[in-house]
């Protein structure tokens, strides 16, 4: 038996690009080799402290409640004792920008770690984001508490001086770190840090400075390290470590090492003593600002609750509402959360101040008390929430609550929260930006000397679940050899790469707040947007550490909505807020059935769009499951069809029962009787597990994390077999556990809660309703609110001119900046176009265009004195064809425009230069004839409302005998037809089996159906078409939802050019084409990601 | 287009880097080779070529003739051009860019251009979409309307061009080499190929040039020897006297030097078309004559030594040691030729001051195997036996754990790792020997080397 020994100087992969393994490795291997425990350090910063500690906790959980299968014979041969013992030091390596050698600092206390962490700060912000400044100077102001290893560089020369200056600091708090890293004078360099050590009496320590956790791992760390560098593999030289040594080594070797001072052994174990600190000490408190002074938060926020619970509910609270709301209180006070809530009911009521909608989303909507406090939209009294979702005693996690706001107007939200809690106490949350494939391929491609090209072509391959290989055939389908050893040593690192943390970015709006210092929780750094900082532990560490977090989020369509009601309490005169829509309206149902959704929230894509005429919804809840049910769970599951049948009573609503044996046959009846057996919402798919496969409470909490962080570690394939298995056990369809999982799996990336989706439902309907009844306001509120949605301003145009909305063209004396309503002779709202629409038109010259308009403009001239326009301007007007109120077409006004000199004429001389251009003769233009204009048009305005391009061209079209796109939705079914449109979106969701092409002419869209295989043959045809003609057969559903199932794909796009001569209508896809704009499933909140099934980018 | 476009559409597309520097190098080399048929020649970006062909034409029977000989040079080639004569080069430009190429006859460039789209304009895209706004899509259009309408919309330049493509102001071109003092060649019927002859045609040809000068009062200070290869390629040879000189012999001898000590020598390949000598720079002959070789200036340097080594044994066998950028010793030197500039050398490393060396000087190459006694798993040697002298060791430092470059290998393919020690013997030597492989871990019975020897 060896001395006791703990590795004390230990870098993760936190230590970007120099440490090459989990925390959670580093902390497990040193357990496992017997250490007493590890000190996790990296390059300044503490952010992955947190994800040993969590690994450290959960295999005692583990230990408490242990599992079956390998994990159970781990746990045995660690035995209970050493892992209790086992003690996590955390702390930092201080990395100095003067000359100083590293100091690996770890907190003696909780008092050493907020000096700590007060001292990255410190570093920090003084430099940008992603970098930390320090100088020993600043360790002079915060040494107390803390416990310094120096680290010694490869010079000795300084070292005397720095342990002086150290040890006058912190006498007895400094220990000099020695290591053995076989360099060919180990001995004879220990012999002189011994030397060094001396006169100031510091202890040496022994150390392997371990940068991974086991040898194996040297050349990936070479990998990282060129990668760092910037360098190939072959010219990286001396920069890469000269051996394998710098891995967790065990406590015999490292006493053999350092046989020389084997106090230098124990010292570690005196140091360990001395560490009082563990992350359990961060209490974490709750801001007490919306509390008024002298008040206990609880009682405040109960008098808040009623107070609130009055006016909601007008006649009287429901019986009902009163008992969730005393369950609700009781539960808060007995976790004491009534800071948090009151937290966020000050946030939302500031945003109500300042006349921002706001809307809370996710599990917050289970919660009464947050529906009467004006935080979530979806009324108790009508809908059966789950508050345990929210919040539950069990789980011991703190609440979090996600709020969207508008999305032109949150940063106003961000920098109040700012403001009232000041940097010091308020930051966002961190997001890990991990290794994926693409860019995982492109770094590792460079080291080994591939050329940008064929990275590129090996990123654009579709890579196959975590761990496992590419299949060789889609390499080889790029035209590279799978077989060449550099392609193979490429794709083998870059896999060992995945999930590797490459650096910190700012979470998209979650905030966490504190009563205290938060920079004496945790470092705060700056973020690359101007007036951000952020923390550098991310939601899962927040979790972990239970601290409260709140999401500020940012939803467009809250800012649409928010502008419908500005237009509607101005020309309406209709005063209304999110709760003000009548419900139940007929009209709004009416609308949905047919699937006419365009611009509506959620349900305006393609999926949702064919959808809606199926599932036909008629009541608020139908919506609910409309939003869940075209998602990648439900999809992947299997489970949207039988639903639907299911609904149209097509199939009987049975519910799978177990054996008889294992329980009554309809405990699944209680789950899933809302969705007709059919489970479709996240919660149904945990409850699916806990009650059908007997999941324990800590199991399911396992499976939920899983799901959670499925997309980063890919840990829900063990929880498989588990669930089929047990749910087969007891007697259930084997097919069905499977597909539960399937869908659980699928709810990992994509899932909704039903309060989620009830919550998205409700926006769903406000924004239906209001394209129902007022259709020119809310295509105006659309349009202003760009870039949003699915739809491009041409289809929304489109879209409202189909709904008898008069759209009237852009023009100097009648836009402003924004697009606008105009009352027609008939009363009927009108909308006018704005600047904002015309390419080229900048938005505070276009504003002054409206401000200078005292009396209308009489001249282009006139225009560009009044207000004071400079040349491009004036030419982009013209271009918008915006004279024509000044009786000039486009042409004309372009000729006279573009006379106008280029400079603005000096004050003094405007005047004078005003009528000076000469009179000239007539030019003679050749008029303009409509294709040019309309091509013009798109050119300019990306939309025209002169005439489709396809309107144009049908004359030419139609000797072909090619259909329109409305000829061809009214065939029967089965016809063979030839259709042509240009093309609006392109997507290939889910498995890829298909593609789906919109095409679209003047007298309607047409979708179209590509199988996999086609696509492979017409792939130019279907990528680079902008005008597409198609020829198959006509698919039509029972519910009138038409397809063309395409057999082949002619490329029609130069015809475009024959609208005229030289103009190039430039048609704009949807913004929800994946081609142009790939819609990456990472990125963003999951639950964020608008687009339905999951998208494949083949690129 | 961008990249991840195209390949959306073609996924198997091979994509080559764009390199607008060789593109470039390739283009003056091509205006190297039509030098030959005059010596005003530019370059037109990004693929053109512009050639003066005044005074020249004649030589290859008018126009047309030139026209179709350049084209068919560019054939042999392989290069596919478009080709066109015109009265000013922007006209010729665009006629070989936008119309039908060809020969304009000399003041009809107007008509000829009339017809093209003012995308012959090359204007700015701004430009070309308000023409085309305007209706007007012929450069016809545009010369039928009047300039100062024009000029104020859409910019003088747009204008100049116009008048120039339309032939109606003149202009010149830029050549890339300026014209030289005097200039005689030879031209070819069959392709020159015997080297050994070449004297033969290159004498008579400096004494027709030194007979020019001699008439101007004048002699060359630089000279030039060019040989147009029927492949394209052009061999410039130019040297240079000390003071101005009329005398063919000596030239003739410096020709001979310079073509002795060239890197690649001249090479006829399929033979020379043509062989011209310039005379690139002139001054008046002053009176009597001096020696043209320089006298021995002091060559102290180093790299005049080199330089001169390697202008008489060749570049390639002059070496020096040069520092590579590895932790492994055996690559840690390597040979580079002395000639290359040294700032492009790794720095050797050096051991922190104080410290001694920690690699000898000399390395055996390979090492070679001992036998030894030494401790489990990675104990210095006690005692070794190398060419059967068996040596005790006093002193042992180490080991320096050198680990393989992985990344040389085959994958599956291990080399070992490399524990190095220093010893010294009783009797004072000193040793660099190895132990190949970690005990237990990499092997169970490690070899033993000496690898080098301390001074």
């Amino acid at each position: 038996m060896s001395a006791p020994f703990a590795e004390l100087v230990a870098a993760t992969n936190f230590s970007f690009l120099r440490g090459a393994s989990h925390p959670s490795d580093m902390a497990l291997t040193a357990l496992l080799l017997g250490h007493s425990g590890i000190g996790v350090a990296d390059r300044n910063s503490v952010a992955g402290v947190v994800r040993a500690y969590a690994a450290l906790k959960e295999l005692r959980e583990k230990l408490r409640d242990p599992p079956a299968g390998d994990d159970a014979a781990l746990l045995a041969q660690l035995g209970a004792k050493r892992i209790d013992s086992f003690k996590l030091v955390v702390g930092a390596r201080l990395v100095f920008a003067d000359e100083t050698p590293d100091i690996v600092a770890h907190p003696q206390n909780r008092d050493g770690w907020g000096r700590l962490t007060r001292l990255l700060t410190t570093g920090n912000l003084r430099a940008k984001k992603g970098e930390c400044r320090l100088y020993v100077d600043d360790l002079a102001q915060a040494a107390r508490d803390l416990l310094l290893i120096v680290m010694p560089s490869r010079n000795l020369t300084r070292l005397p001086s720095t342990l002086a200056r150290l040890n006058d600091l912190a006498q007895g708090d400094v220990w000099l770190g020695a290591t053995m890293p076989r360099r060919g004078d180990d001995r004879r360099r220990l012999a002189r840090l011994k030397d060094i050590a001396a006169p100031t009496q510091t202890p040496l320590l022994a150390t392997n400075d371990a940068l991974y956790a086991d040898p194996g791992q040297r050349d990936l760390q070479d990998v990282m390290t060129c990668i760092r560098e910037g360098v190939t593999l072959t010219r990286a030289g001396r920069r890469l470590e000269v051996n394998a040594e710098r891995h967790v080594k065990t406590p015999e070797e490292m006493t053999r090492l350092f046989a020389d001072a084997p106090e230098a052994i124990e010292e570690t174990q005196c140091f360990l003593a001395r560490v009082d600190f563990s992350l359990d000490q961060l209490t974490y408190e709750y801001p007490d600002e919306p509390v008024p002074p002298g008040r206990n938060p609880q009682e405040w926020l109960e008098e808040l609750t009623y107070r609130h619970a009055a006016m909601r509910y007008p006649d009287g609270v429901p019986k009902k509402v009163e008992k969730l709301l005393r369950e609700e209180l009781a539960l808060i006070k007995t976790l004491d959360y009534a800071r948090y809530f009151l937290t966020i009911h000050d946030i939302v009521r500031i945003a109500e101040d300042k006349g921002i909608l706001c809307q809370g989303r996710g599990s917050a909507a289970n919660s009464a008390v947050c529906y009467v406090l004006g935080v979530t939209c979806v009324d108790p009294a009508e809908n059966d929430l789950l508050f345990a979702r929210f919040i539950s005693q069990e789980r011991k996690e703190p609440p979090d609550i996600d709020v969207d706001f508008e999305h032109e107007r949150r940063e106003e939200i961000i920098q109040h929260i700012y403001e009232k809690y000041g940097r010091a106490r308020a930051g966002l949350v961190a997001t890990v930006i991990s290794y994926r494939p693409r860019s995982a391929i492109r770094e590792v491609g460079k080291v080994f000397g591939l050329t940008e090209d064929v990275t590129a072509a090996l990123a654009g391959v579709q890579w196959g679940s975590w761990g496992s290989d590419i299949p060789q055939a889609y390499i080889r389908q790029t035209g590279l050899d799978p077989e060449n050893p550099v392609i193979r040593r490429a794709i083998h690192f870059a896999q060992r790469l995945l999930g590797f943390p490459r650096h910190l970015s700012q979470h998209v709006g979650g905030f966490v707040l504190a009563r205290g210092r938060l920079d004496e929780l945790t470092p705060i750094a700056n973020a690359a947007m101007p007036e951000r900082t952020f923390i550098e532990w991310d939601k899962d560490d927040i979790d972990a550490l239970g601290l409260m977090k709140v999401d500020v989020l940012a939803l467009g369509m809250l800012t649409c909505i928010r502008k419908c009601f500005d237009y509607l309490r101005a020309h309406e005169g209709m005063d209304m807020g999110l709760a003000d829509v009548p419900a139940d309206d007929k009209a709004t149902y009416d609308m949905l059935c047919r699937g006419d959704s365009i611009g509506v929230f959620q349900v305006e894509s393609r999926a949702q769009m064919n959808m809606l005429p199926r599932l036909k919804p008629r009541e608020f809840y139908d919506l609910v499951i409309q939003v869940a049910i075209v998602r990648p769970g439900p999809i992947q599951g299997n489970m949207v069809h039988p639903y639907l049948r299911r609904r149209s009573g097509s199939e009987p609503v049975i519910y799978p029962s177990p054996a008889p044996e294992h329980g009554p046959p309809d405990e699944l009846r209680k789950v899933l009787e809302k969705t007709k057996g059919v489970p479709l919402f996240q919660e149904q798919a945990m409850k699916l597990a806990m009650v059908a496969a007997k999941f324990s409470d800590v199991e399911a909490n396992r499976l939920r994390r899983a799901m959670a962080t499925f997309r980063n570690l890919g840990t829900i394939h063990q929880f498989e077999a588990l669930m089929v298995e047990r749910m087969a056990a007891r007697g259930y369809d084997r097919g069905f556990a499977q597909s539960c999982f399937e869908q659980i799996k699928g709810f990992g990336s994509y899932g909704f809660p039903e309060s989620h989706a009830a919550s998205f439902a409700k926006l769903v309907y406000i924004s239906s309703w209001i394209k129902c009844h007022h259709p020119a306001i809310f295509a105006c509120a659309l349009l202003n609110s760009q870039p949003m949605g699915f739809y491009a301003p041409a289809q929304i145009v489109r879209d409202a001119r189909e709904h008898g909305v008069d759209v009237r063209p852009v023009d100097v004396n009648f836009s402003e900046w924004d697009n606008r309503l105009e009352r027609a002779a008939d009363g009927i709202l009108a909308l006018r176009l704005g600047f904002r629409q015309a390419d080229g038109v900048h938005e505070s010259e276009g504003k002054r265009i409206g401000q200078a308009r005292t009396k209308p403009y009489d001249s282009v001239e006139d225009l560009a004195r009044r207000a004071a326009l400079n040349a491009a301007t004036m030419r982009a007007l013209a271009d918008a064809d915006a004279f024509r109120s000044l009786r000039s077409d486009r042409r004309d006004a372009l000729w006279a425009v573009r006379r106008l000199p280029d400079a603005k004429p000096l004050p003094l001389f405007a005047a004078a230069d005003a009528r000076e251009l000469a009179k000239e003769q007539d030019p003679l233009l050749p008029p303009m004839s409509l294709g040019e204009h309309v091509a013009a048009d798109y050119q300019t305005l990306r939309l025209s409302l002169k005439a489709h391009p396809m309107a144009v061209l049908r004359p030419i079209f139609a000797r072909e005998r090619i259909k329109a796109c409305a000829e061809v939705s009214a065939l029967t079914d089965g016809a063979f037809a030839r259709g042509a449109g240009v093309v609006l979106v392109r997507q290939r969701p889910g498995q890829g089996n298909a593609i789906f092409v919109t095409l679209e002419d003047e007298t309607g869209v047409l979708n179209i159906v590509i199988w996999a295989r086609l696509f492979e043959r017409y792939r130019r045809e279907t990528m680079a078409s902008r005008l597409m003609l198609v020829e198959g057969r006509v698919q039509k559903s029972p519910e009138n939802v038409v397809h063309l199932m395409a057999q082949r794909i002619i490329d029609r796009s130069g015809d475009l050019n024959r609208l005229s001569e030289g103009h190039r209508p430039e048609i704009v896809l949807s913004r929800a084409d994946e081609f142009i704009h790939p819609q990456h499933p990472r990125g963003g909140h999951p639950r964020n990601v608008r687009i339905l099934p999951k998208s494949r980018d083949f690129h | 287009m961008t990249l991840a476009d195209a390949r959306a559409r073609a996924p198997r597309l091979a994509v080559a880097q764009a390199d607008p520097d060789a593109d470039e190098r390739l283009m003056l080399r091509l205006a190297a080779f039509c030098e030959q048929f005059t010596p005003l020649v530019a370059l037109d970006p990004p693929c053109g070529l512009m050639l003066d062909a005044t005074g020249c034409a004649h030589l290859f029977g008018g126009e047309a003739m030139m026209r179709t000989c350049i084209l068919q040079a560019m054939a042999r080639l392989s290069f596919t051009g478009r080709a066109a004569v015109a009265g000013t080069p922007e006209a010729a430009r665009a006629l070989a860019r936008f119309g039908a190429d060809g020969v304009t006859p000399p003041g009809e460039d107007e008509i000829f251009t009339r017809p093209l789209s003012i995308a012959a304009l090359e204007a700015p895209r701004e430009t070309s979409v308000a023409l085309t706004r305007a209706g007007l899509t012929t450069l016809g259009d545009l010369a039928d309307r009047s300039s100062a309408a024009l000029t104020a919309r859409f910019g003088a330049e747009t204008m100049r061009r116009l008048t120039r493509i339309l032939g109606r102001e003149d202009a010149r071109i830029t050549p890339l080499r300026p014209l030289p003092e005097c200039m005689v060649e030879r031209r070819f019927a069959e392709p020159f190929l015997d080297l050994s002859a070449i004297e033969n045609v290159l004498r008579p040809l400096i004494a027709e040039a030194m007979g020019l000068l001699e008439k101007r009062g004048q002699g060359g200070r630089a000279f030039e020897a060019r040989f147009f290869r029927t492949d394209g390629a052009v061999a410039a040879l130019n040297f240079e006297t000390g003071a101005p000189s009329r005398n063919v012999e000596a030239l003739l001898r410096l020709f001979r030097l310079k073509a002795e000590s060239l890197a690649d020598p001249l090479d006829p390949g399929f033979g020379f078309d043509v062989i011209r000598f310039c005379v690139l720079c002139a001054e008046t002959l002053a009176q009597g004559q001096i020696g043209f070789e320089r006298q021995g200036a002091q060559e102290s340097d180093v790299a005049d030594l080199v330089d001169r080594l390697a202008a008489r044994f060749g570049r390639e066998r002059v070496l020096r040691f040069a520092a590579h950028e590895t932790h492994d010793p055996v690559r840690a030197a390597s040979y580079v030729y002395a000639a290359s500039p040294s700032s492009k050398l790794n720095s050797w490393e050096r051991p922190e001051p104080g410290e001694p060396p920690l690699r000898p000087l000399f390395l055996f190459d390979p090492p070679h195997p001992i036998e030894t006694m030494a401790q489990t798993p990675d104990g210095p040697p006690m005692h070794f036996k190398w060419r059967r002298v068996r040596h005790m060791i006093a002193r042992a430092e180490g080991p320096e754990r050198i680990a393989p470059e992985w990344w040389r290998n085959a994958i599956g393919r291990d080399r070992r790792t490399r524990d190095y020690y220093r010893l010294e013997d009783r009797d004072g030597r000193r040793f660099w020997v190895f132990r190949e492989g970690l005990y237990e871990s990499e092997t169970a019975a490690p070899r033993w080397f000496l690898h080098g020897l301390f001074a």
